[in-house]
């Protein structure tokens, strides 16, 4: 079979998400270095990143709960392939550390970078914490990754 | 809830690949795997009632998918069903549109071509936009954080799943050249603990099946009956869910096995045809699904001869099929799973049956 010819196909397009209301206050938050939950009437469960809804009680959410900017590191892997950042379109090579954390206060678990990629130095169970950007923009990158503390 | 008042068979099936990469065009697959499965059935496009089709838009680079399929499936002008999600889903919506009387025949098809694209790249797209998708995670990494999250309090996890991909591989292969498990635990590390031979190489390819109504069957003649479906969705946020067990498979599961009447699994069921895409994913689906050591797994390799998106699950159910009709085991189950770390599970009791 001869090869076919392959046509290149690129798409562009911008999207302007509506944050809603509970991304609206946890962005606004991020402006102060400060991270809160959204916590369930029914279950009590303390959801982050904070959402308009319980999928398990199936009752909408209106209650905030602080949480802290540490917390444990509850999983972790070390990516060895680069990813693309979908805001600045740059390429982040190879090794980073992909964690989930559960900030102290909260029950659900948050994923964000973790700054240490030598998977001999990093355990489910250690504590992290926060590391923010100097020039807040009220976004999940205000936080830039987690630092291990221990 | 599902009525099994009628019996839905499985009348035929097709598929093209799982090749690495397939140059014809994604109406060429598709059409290969569709006259394939007319073939085997015994049927024409006039025969067929209605279609339902598996496609998700992101991984074709288009918006419908199916659109590009809609002549060569035959849906022009018949009643067409797009499921954005696994093909077994589509084949378990098939088969609820029969149960509910809609219709007597129905053709089923999935595809997908990651090799035109970055395929783990564009798994980006299915998640949160606000909050995940600045981060730039993708289904890949959730992956090695599940099996991180497994592998964080068992020491011996890793070297298993190594040796449960050698074995995969031997099978997919049939040659005896395929890896073991110290050249897997050798092989590049993608997304710790997972290495590049722990996770089913990807692959293009289209799959199709045709399922009919079951009580209209020739009397004596073996078909093979569609006898419990299941599926379930769980949390999207993967920072929701218990990443060590798969809440929503135990659901998909017990579903599918209270509607073909199934008590005890780990007794019952002859084979099973998984869809594991990363080693671990096999002991998630072994613990959830109560399968036992007296069940045949992946007889053939099951993906790790070539993983498909979208396309997986349904190629498990024909895998299924295929084997209960060379062999007299009783029953057969075929397991899909699609979305961040199994977010969406599905689950179909197939069986041999003489009506």
């Amino acid at each position: 079979m001869t090869r076919p010819v392959i046509i290149s196909h690129e798409m562009d397009a911008t999207w302007r998400y509506a944050s809603g209301v509970a991304m609206e206050r946890f962005a606004n938050n991020l402006l102060e270095r400060r991270i809160e939950a959204m916590q369930c009437g029914e279950c009590k469960r303390r959801y982050l990143p904070p959402r308009p809804f319980c999928g398990n009680c199936r009752v909408p959410l209106t209650d905030w709960a602080p949480v802290a900017s540490e917390g444990v590191l509850e999983a972790w892997t070390v990516v060895y392939l680069p990813i693309v950042d979908n805001r600045t379109g740059i390429t982040r090579d190879g090794p980073y550390a992909m964690g989930l954390i559960r900030l102290d206060g909260a029950d659900t678990t948050l994923n964000h970078y973790v700054a240490e990629t030598d998977p001999a130095c990093l355990k489910v169970g250690q504590r992290v914490k926060a590391v923010w950007r100097e020039e807040l923009r009220g976004a999940i990158d205000d936080i830039l990754h987690f630092e291990v503390l221990e | 809830m599902t009525s099994a008042s009628t019996p839905v068979a499985i009348a035929g099936w097709g598929q093209t690949g799982p090749l690495a990469e397939d140059l014809r065009s994604i109406p060429e697959m598709v059409l290969d795997a569709v006259q394939a499965t007319l073939r085997n059935a015994a049927m024409g496009y006039e025969d067929i009632d209605a279609v339902v089709t598996a496609s998700v838009d992101v991984f074709d680079g288009m918006t419908a998918s199916n659109i590009a399929v809609t002549e060569v499936v035959g849906a022009v002008m018949k009643p067409e069903t797009r499921i954005a999600a696994d093909g077994l889903c589509a084949a378990i919506h098939a088969a609820c549109q029969i149960r509910a009387g809609a219709y007597d025949t129905v053709l089923v098809v999935a595809h997908a071509k990651p090799s035109m694209s970055d395929f783990y790249e564009l798994t980006k797209w299915a998640l949160d936009p606000i909050f995940l998708q600045s981060l730039g995670i993708d289904f890949l990494t959730f992956a090695g954080l599940q099996a991180a999250a497994m592998a964080a309090e068992d020491k011996d996890a890793v070297e298993r799943w190594a040796g449960l991909a050698a074995c995969r591989l031997a099978d997919a292969s049939g040659d005896g050249k395929s890896p073991g498990s110290t050249e897997i635990l050798q092989s590049a590390l993608v997304t710790t603990p997972l290495r590049e031979k722990m996770c089913a190489p990807l692959a293009d390819g289209a799959c199709a099946c045709v399922l009919r109504r079951g009580d209209d069957s020739s009397p004596g003649r073996k078909e093979i009956r569609l006898s419990g479906l299941g599926h379930d969705l769980a949390a999207n946020f993967i920072g929701d869910r218990e990443l060590t067990e798969s809440a929503g498979l135990e659901r998909a599961a017990a579903r599918a096995y209270a509607d073909a009447g199934i008590k005890q699994p780990e007794d019952e069921i002859d084979v099973a045809e998984p869809s594991v895409a990363f080693a671990h994913e096999e002991e998630l689906f072994v613990q959830s699904a109560g399968i036992s050591d007296n069940t045949i797994i992946s007889p053939h390799g099951g993906l790790f001869a070539g993983n498909v998106p979208i396309v997986a699950g349904l190629s498990r159910l024909t895998a299924a099929a295929e084997y209960l009709r060379r062999n007299n085991d009783l029953r057969a189950v075929a397991h899909g799973s699609w979305g961040p770390a199994g977010q969406g599970q599905a689950m179909v009791v197939l069986e041999n049956a003489i009506p």
